[in-house]
């Protein structure tokens, strides 16, 4: 544990780098959202604010790992340290969004009919949910991003194709597999009672499931890396 | 590169210091009862490992010229001087005397014309405070 | 008494070469050792493994008692400088600085003295709030220095630690490593091929060639291990006859060749009377020699095993 927390503090020696560039760019988006005018259809800004967390997953690896590594840290509590920091950045970066959701709610959009924290199906529901989901999808994507850092810094750029085809192939046979058994249990759509909600958790769930693949994946690839 | 304070590279480095020291005390710079370096002092002033230095210092002290203080350090033993000097002495033939032949046999000087030379050399010498 | 560094057997191979071969080492505990030898003799990868940072092929490796690769309690006591040490360096705003290295640096070293830290940044004249992105190459070894003489590691490995640093920097290192080893002992190893500058450092060293250890031996034992001899020809031939000679030179009338084994008062005064130089190696011409031809290497090897 005492491990970890120096990793922690390690990457937060510059607080701003870590916390800022998400937020900084979600309020650029959301900025250019307002400027753009809001209307009801819904322009998949928050996305970017999602990817910045895949980004910085990766960047967590492939810039500090080196230094981490020449400092002491052990390769295992170097992972563990920022996936634990990651993961707890999305839980409260989870809240605030579910907090400026229910203020959109509550203000009609920002008053300018905008809906830039309600995402149809996924992020409708009640703050709860929306914390829940905005968590768990912020944290894979950190993680998702922290493994591909580590493949990189293992085996270069044939490392990265060859981990993506590997995927590819792997969603290929998964979805052929579903559809084979005739269930469009994966499909987003809106069921009986609290339909948006109901699929989220699903889709909730899946994801949970795919960050602690990627958590084991990550862990197992990190333990030969050298820098 | 001119760093060890004049320090041979070559030489042995430890003897070296042993030398040093011992040169100090038969010239009198360090007298008896006096503390002497310690050996963090003498490699911060050789710029060499503070082992290297402990060990010209042992060297001293194993021959009796420098004894342990507990706590304090090491300090020059009595009769340190004198037994510097009595062994320069001893060593003066051969150091001085076995060259200062050499280099007159191979000028083709006999012994007579040297020890002219070395009776003129001092009597210039008598009047210049040393 | 443990060796506070041992390697047995320590063998690491890449795709198309052998970077170290079957070393053995033993390195005592409150120790200065030079670790010597030619570009890509394999100090650097020798340094990474015992850092934790690389792992061996096979053989083994111990560093305070304990392989060093990813153990913690290991780790915390051992600093490794490297040269081409990367940071997260990030241009523009916000930017990773000195001071931030420095601080994180802080967390995982027990022993680190902030106080040291902030001296030897003045001698160097490292500014703390420039961005390490932005820094000189011999900046960034001073900031490399830094952290190692502050961390007070118990294990303190120093890879070639001073890429563009001018002579007045090293020798500034040189005095700021000595002073706090006096003060603080602990274990130091130094690998460099500015062998000369730095050879008053070292209680010993070991010479690397070619992934074997050549040499592994007391730095005072080397000293006058081979001497020069020079003079007129016929002179030299005399004086040594019957004796290993490493190397031979003449010009005209004048000779010098390189002779190995202690010389006795006896020879000294033989080649005072037959008008002969004798100049004492040093320690980077012995070590050229170890790393040199085969027959100089098993020369300084034998000598030094005896």
């Amino acid at each position: 544990m005492n491990a970890m927390i120096k990793v922690a503090r390690y990457h937060l020696v510059m607080p701003v780098m870590f916390l800022g560039l998400p937020w900084a760019t979600l309020a650029l988006v959301f900025a250019v959202d307002v400027a753009q005018g809001g209307d009801k259809a819904f322009r998949a800004g928050l996305a970017v604010f999602f990817g910045m967390f895949f980004v910085t997953g990766v960047q967590r690896i492939g810039r500090w790992l080196p230094f981490g590594l020449t400092l002491g840290a052990t390769r295992r509590s170097f992972y563990a340290g920022t996936a634990l920091l990651g993961v707890s950045m999305s839980l409260v970066s989870g809240l605030v969004i579910a907090g400026l959701q229910a203020i959109e709610r509550g203000t009609g959009g920002w008053g300018l009919s905008i809906t830039f924290f309600r995402v149809p199906y996924v992020l409708n529901g009640p703050w709860y949910a929306t914390w829940l989901t905005s968590f768990v999808g912020l944290a894979a994507l950190f993680v998702y991003g922290m493994w591909y850092g580590i493949v990189n810094r293992r085996w270069g750029m044939l490392g990265l194709l060859a981990f993506i085809a590997v995927q590819v192939l792997v969603a290929i046979a998964v979805s052929f597999v579903y559809s084979r058994s005739g269930g469009g249990a994966l499909m987003l759509r809106p069921a009986g009672g609290h339909p948006a909600t109901l699929s989220a958790l699903d889709l909730t769930g899946v994801i949970a499931a795919l960050t602690v693949v990627c958590l084991a994946g990550g862990q197992a690839t990190i333990r030969r890396v050298t820098v | 590169m001119p760093q060890m304070a004049g320090l041979d590279e070559g030489g042995s480095l430890f003897a070296q210091v042993a030398e040093r020291l011992a040169g100090e005390i038969a010239d009198g710079g360090l007298a008896e009862g006096e503390r002497v370096p310690s050996s963090n002092e003498l490699a911060a002033f050789y710029r060499i490992n503070p082992a290297t230095a402990a060990k010209g210092i042992h060297v001293l002290a194993d021959e009796g010229l420098l004894e342990k203080q507990r706590g304090i350090g090491m300090f020059v033993a009595t009769g340190a001087r004198q037994r510097l000097l009595a062994r320069r002495r001893a060593e003066f033939t051969e150091r001085y005397v076995q060259p200062l032949l050499t280099e007159a046999a191979r000028l083709g000087m006999d012994t007579g014309e040297l020890i002219a030379m070395i009776k003129d050399a001092s009597s210039e010498r008598e009047g210049v405070p040393v | 008494m443990t060796p506070a560094i041992s390697a047995t057997g320590l063998t690491r191979k890449y795709y198309d070469q052998v970077a170290l071969d079957d070393v053995h080492l033993a390195i005592g505990a409150g120790t200065i050792t030079g670790l010597l030898g030619r570009n890509g003799a394999g100090k650097t990868t020798l340094l990474r493994i015992l850092g934790g940072q690389e792992f061996p092929s096979s053989g083994s490796v111990q560093v305070l008692g304990a392989a060093p690769a990813e153990n913690q309690d290991v780790l915390r006591r051992l600093v490794l400088v490297r040269e081409d040490q990367t940071y997260p360096d990030y241009q523009g705003y916000p930017n990773f600085k000195v001071s931030h290295a420095l601080r994180a640096a802080s967390f995982f070293y027990p022993c680190w003295d902030a106080d040291l830290a902030s001296s030897l940044l003045e001698d160097f004249r490292l500014p703390a709030n420039k961005a390490i992105k932005s820094l000189s190459r011999g900046q960034r070894s001073s900031l490399g220095i830094t952290i190692g003489l502050a961390a007070r590691a118990e294990v303190t490995l120093f890879d070639e630690p001073y890429a563009g640093l001018d002579a007045v920097a090293r020798q500034i290192f040189y005095d700021r490593l000595l002073a706090d080893y006096a003060d603080f002992p602990r274990t130091v190893l130094l690998s460099t091929h500015l062998i000369d500058e730095a050879a008053a450092l070292f209680e010993n060293v070991v010479v690397i060639d070619r992934g074997r250890v050549m040499l592994d031996t007391a730095a005072d034992g080397l000293r006058g291990m081979a001497t020069t001899v020079s003079g007129p020809v016929l002179a030299v031939n005399s004086f040594t006859g019957g004796r290993p000679v490493w190397e031979r030179r003449g010009l005209g009338s004048q000779a010098s060749a390189v002779i190995v084994g202690q010389i006795s008062p006896e020879d000294r005064e033989r080649a005072r009377s037959l008008g002969l130089d004798l100049t004492p190696l040093s320690l980077q011409q012995l070590v050229v020699q170890a790393s040199g031809g085969s027959a100089g290497a098993g020369a300084v090897t034998g000598r030094a095993s005896a």
